[in-house]
C-alpha cells in the first residue's frame, strides 16, 4: 500500500486516511462550491454592500479574509474527519463532514466506473484523486483525493476484478495493461475550435447576469464615453461617434465571451488522449486536472453525434457517449456535469466514421439510407410555423403602416427553416450480426443524430391526430435511459413495426442493458 | 442494412385489447376540476361583487360564459376517459390516451426501475388510486395511469414486482379483472 496513506485502526474495520496534502483538494472544492451554490444566495448582501456600506475597500478586505481563514478552518477540519476503509464486504465506507457527519457506503458492484484525476495542485507530489462513479448519482460519488497513482490504481484493479468475478460475462479493464487497439489525439488547435462551436459562452454571460445592470452603467461611463471621445477626435465623426463606440463595445463583448469560452475549452480538453480496446474507451483530458475516464461500451444508452452552426462552418462534428441517467433532466445534466459522459469535443466527418466504427463496425455516415418523413409533416409545419405567423405580421403591417414586404420576407425565411428541419428528419435501422441498431436524425441549420441497439429502449409510444390517422401515419417516441429518439409522420405500418420490434428486442434479450 | 421486416410474426401492440379504466374513473375527474371550478368562480363572484364597472361590463358575457366552460370540460373529461384504457401483457405494459393527440405507451416490464402508488383525498373516498411506473432516463414517471382501483393497482405492482425477464408464465389473466 502506498505510503502517502496512513493508517489507523478503529474499531473491526480497517480505518485508513488519505495524504494531508488532500486539505489541498478540500480548499479547490469548497472554493468551487462556494462560488457555484453559495455566491448566488450572498447576491442580496451584496446588493446592500455595494449601496449601503461607506468604507467599501476596508470591509471587502476584512470579509475576503474571514472567508479564507472560515475555508482553511473547515477543510482542516474536513481532512481531519475525512477516512475511508474498504470493507470485508466489498464495500468503500467514506465517514466525513464537520457539522453533520455522513457515513457513505458504495458496494463495488455499484461502482461503474473508477477515474483517476491529476489536479495540477497535486503534480508536484505525484498524487491524484480516486473518483468511483456509480450509476448515474452524484450523490452517490465518492472521491478518495490525494492517493498515489498506484494505489487508485490498485483500488480499480481490485474493484473490476470483484466485479468480473460476479458478472463473468462482463469485459473487465484493466488500466494499468491498457494498450489501446485504436488511439485518437487532438489538438489544442481543434479543442480551441470547440470553443467557438459550444454554448460555454453563452454559459458565461448567463453567470453574470445578475451583474449586467452594474456591468451596463459601468461600461456606460467608463468606456463608452471614452471610445465616443476617441472618434470624435481622432477621426473627426462627429455625427456617429455615439454609434461606433457602440458597435466597437459590443464586438469587444462578443470577443470576450468568445476568448472565454475558447478558455473553458482548453481547461476542460487540453492535450485530449483518447483510447479504445477490448469494447472500453479510455480518455485523459484536463488543463488544470488531468481527468481519466473509462468508460465500458455496454453502459453506453445511445452516441450522439451533432453538428451546430459554427460546426457546419468549421466541418467539424462533437461526439457524446452518454450513460444512463435516472431521475428525469436534473440526473442529465449532473451525470454530464459529473464526467460520466464521454464527449469527442472536434472531430471531421472522417474520425466520427472512424471512432464510431470502434464501436460500431458497420458505421459509416456516408451510408445510411434515411427513410424521411412523409410531406403532410412539411405541409402541417409550413401550415403553423410559416403561414400562420406570416399572415399576423401582415395585419401587424397594415394595423402599424409598415411595408407589407415585411410579412413576405418573414414568410419566405419560416418556409425556408421549416423545410429545412422537415428534410433533416431520418430514421435508418440497421442489423449487424444479429444485433439491431437504429439511427434518428434531426435538426434544422445543425444535425443531429442518435445511435442506439434497440435493446436498449425504455419504452415506446406513438402519437398521432385525427387527421393523421386518417393519413394513415403515426409519429414514434422512443424513450431511452439517455434521452429519447423522435420520429414525426410516418407511415402508420413502419411507425407499428418498429414499436413492436423495440419492444421484441428489448423483452427477449438477455444481455444486461445498463 | 436492416432487410429482416417480414421474418418474425411479431405480436402487435395495435391488436391489444385494452380494458377501460375503473368505473368511478369519470367521477374522480369531474371532481377534480369542481375543485378547480368552485374557487374560480367565487374568484369572479368576488372581482363582480366589489368591482361594479367591471361586474357591469362583463357579468352577462360570465353568466353565459362560464357554464359553457365546465359543460365543455365535463364532455372533454368524458370522452378522455373513455378514450383511455390499459393492458397488462406477459412483458410490458400498455396504456392509452388522448383526445386530440392519442398516445398509445407501451413499457416494457423489465425496465421498471420504480413504481409508485398515488391516492389523493377524492381518491381515497372513492377507493381509487394513480400508479405510476418509472425507467431510466425519462423526465417524470414513463407511465402514469389514473382512476384504477386501488385493488387493481396493488395487483399490477405485484405482478411488476414478481416479474422476471426469462418466465414466460401466463400471468395475463389479471388484465381481465
Amino acid at each position: 500500500m502506498s505510503n502517502t496513506i496512513s493508517q489507523e485502526q478503529s474499531s473491526s474495520l480497517h480505518w485508513q486516511k488519505v495524504s494531508p496534502w488532500a486539505v489541498l483538494y478540500f480548499v479547490v472544492y469548497f472554493s468551487v462550491r462556494f462560488v457555484k451554490d453559495g455566491l448566488l444566495n450572498l447576491l442580496p448582501m451584496l446588493v446592500v454592500f455595494v449601496t449601503q456600506v461607506e468604507n467599501k475597500l476596508f470591509w471587502a478586505q476584512v470579509a475576503g479574509a474571514i472567508a479564507i481563514v472560515t475555508l482553511l478552518i473547515y477543510s482542516i477540519l474536513y481532512y481531519i474527519n475525512f477516512k475511508f476503509c474498504i470493507s470485508d464486504d466489498h464495500e468503500i465506507l467514506l465517514n466525513k463532514g464537520v457539522f453533520k457527519k455522513e457515513r457513505l457506503t458504495l458496494k463495488f458492484s455499484r461502482v461503474q466506473n473508477v477515474n483517476i484525476a491529476e489536479p495540477f495542485y497535486f503534480t508536484p507530489v505525484n498524487l491524484v484523486n480516486c473518483i468511483f462513479d456509480a450509476a448515474g448519482s452524484v450523490t452517490q460519488e465518492a472521491v478518495l483525493p490525494g492517493v498515489t497513482k498506484a494505489y487508485a490504481q490498485q483500488m480499480r484493479k481490485q474493484i473490476f476484478a470483484f466485479k468480473a468475478q460476479q458478472q463473468p460475462d462482463e469485459q473487465t479493464p484493466s488500466s494499468e495493461h491498457f494498450e489501446a487497439e485504436n488511439s485518437l489525439r487532438i489538438s489544442n488547435k481543434e479543442i480551441a475550435k470547440f470553443g467557438l462551436m459550444s454554448n460555454m459562452a453563452i454559459l458565461a454571460m448567463a453567470a453574470i447576469a445578475p451583474f449586467i445592470n452594474v456591468l451596463v452603467d459601468f461600461l456606460e461611463q467608463q468606456i463608452i464615453a471614452k471610445v465616443e471621445g476617441f472618434y470624435q477626435q481622432e477621426l473627426g465623426l462627429l455625427a456617429s461617434a455615439a454609434t461606433f463606440a457602440m458597435i466597437t463595445l459590443i464586438a469587444l463583448l462578443v470577443l470576450t465571451a468568445v476568448m472565454l469560452s475558447v478558455g473553458m475549452s482548453l481547461i476542460r480538453f487540453y492535450n485530449f488522449e483518447l483510447y479504445f480496446k477490448g469494447q472500453k474507451f479510455k480518455r485523459i483530458a484536463g488543463l488544470l486536472e488531468r481527468h481519466q475516464l473509462s468508460m465500458s461500451m455496454d453502459k453506453v444508452q445511445s452516441i450522439v453525434i451533432k453538428q451546430n452552426l459554427m460546426g457546419r462552418l468549421l466541418k467539424r462534428f462533437t461526439v457524446e457517449c452518454l450513460q444512463a441517467s435516472s431521475g428525469g433532466i436534473a440526473a442529465g445534466v449532473a451525470a454530464k456535469k459529473n464526467k460520466q459522459t464521454l464527449v469527442l469535443p472536434v472531430l471531421n466527418s472522417e474520425q466520427v466514421d472512424s471512432v464510431c466504427q470502434w464501436i460500431y463496425p458497420w458505421f459509416n455516415s456516408k451510408k445510411l439510407q434515411f427513410n424521411g418523413a412523409e410531406p403532410a409533416l412539411l405541409y402541417k409545419n409550413l401550415s403553423f410555423y410559416a403561414l400562420i405567423p406570416s399572415a399576423i405580421v401582415l395585419l401587424g403591417c397594415y394595423l402599424g403602416d409598415f411595408n407589407a414586404w415585411l410579412s413576405l420576407g418573414v414568410l419566405l425565411i419560416l418556409a425556408g427553416l421549416v423545410t429545412l428541419a422537415y428534410q433533416r428528419y431520418g430514421y435508418y435501422l440497421h442489423e449487424d450480426n444479429g444485433r439491431f441498431y437504429m439511427v434518428v436524425r434531426k435538426g434544422m441549420i445543425g444535425v443531429h443524430y442518435r445511435v442506439f441497439e434497440l435493446y436498449k429502449a425504455q419504452s415506446a409510444r406513438s402519437i398521432s391526430t385525427y387527421f393523421m390517422r386518417r393519413a394513415g401515419l403515426k409519429s414514434l417516441y422512443i424513450q431511452l435511459a439517455s434521452g429519447f429518439a423522435f420520429m414525426p409522420y410516418i407511415k402508420q405500418q413502419d411507425a407499428d413495426y418498429i414499436i413492436d420490434f423495440t419492444l421484441y428486442q428489448a423483452e427477449s434479450t438477455q444481455r444486461n442493458w445498463m | 442494412m436492416f432487410d429482416n421486416q417480414q421474418v418474425m410474426d411479431l405480436p402487435k401492440h395495435s391488436e391489444i385489447q385494452l380494458n377501460p379504466l375503473a368505473d368511478k374513473a369519470l367521477l374522480h375527474v369531474q371532481l377534480n376540476w369542481l375543485a378547480f371550478y368552485i374557487p374560480f368562480c367565487a374568484v369572479l363572484f368576488a372581482v363582480c361583487y366589489f368591482n361594479e364597472a367591471f361586474a357591469n361590463k362583463a357579468q352577462t358575457y360570465l353568466l353565459i360564459g362560464v357554464p359553457i366552460l365546465i359543460l365543455l370540460s365535463m364532455l372533454y373529461n368524458a370522452l378522455s376517459i373513455k378514450l383511455q384504457g390499459f393492458a397488462l401483457r406477459n412483458h410490458d405494459i400498455a396504456f392509452k390516451k388522448g383526445v386530440i393527440w392519442q398516445q398509445i405507451t407501451i413499457l416494457p416490464l423489465a425496465r421498471v426501475q420504480h413504481m409508485e402508488i398515488h391516492q389523493g383525498p377524492i381518491e381515497r373516498k372513492l377507493k381509487l388510486a394513480s400508479l405510476k411506473l418509472f425507467s431510466a432516463g425519462g423526465v417524470s414517471a414513463d407511465l402514469q395511469i389514473s382512476g384504477l382501483t386501488h385493488e387493481q393497482c396493488k395487483n399490477i405492482r405485484q405482478f411488476v414486482q414478481n416479474y422476471r425477464q426469462d418466465d414466460t408464465p401466463a400471468q395475463v389473466e389479471l388484465a381481465n379483472e
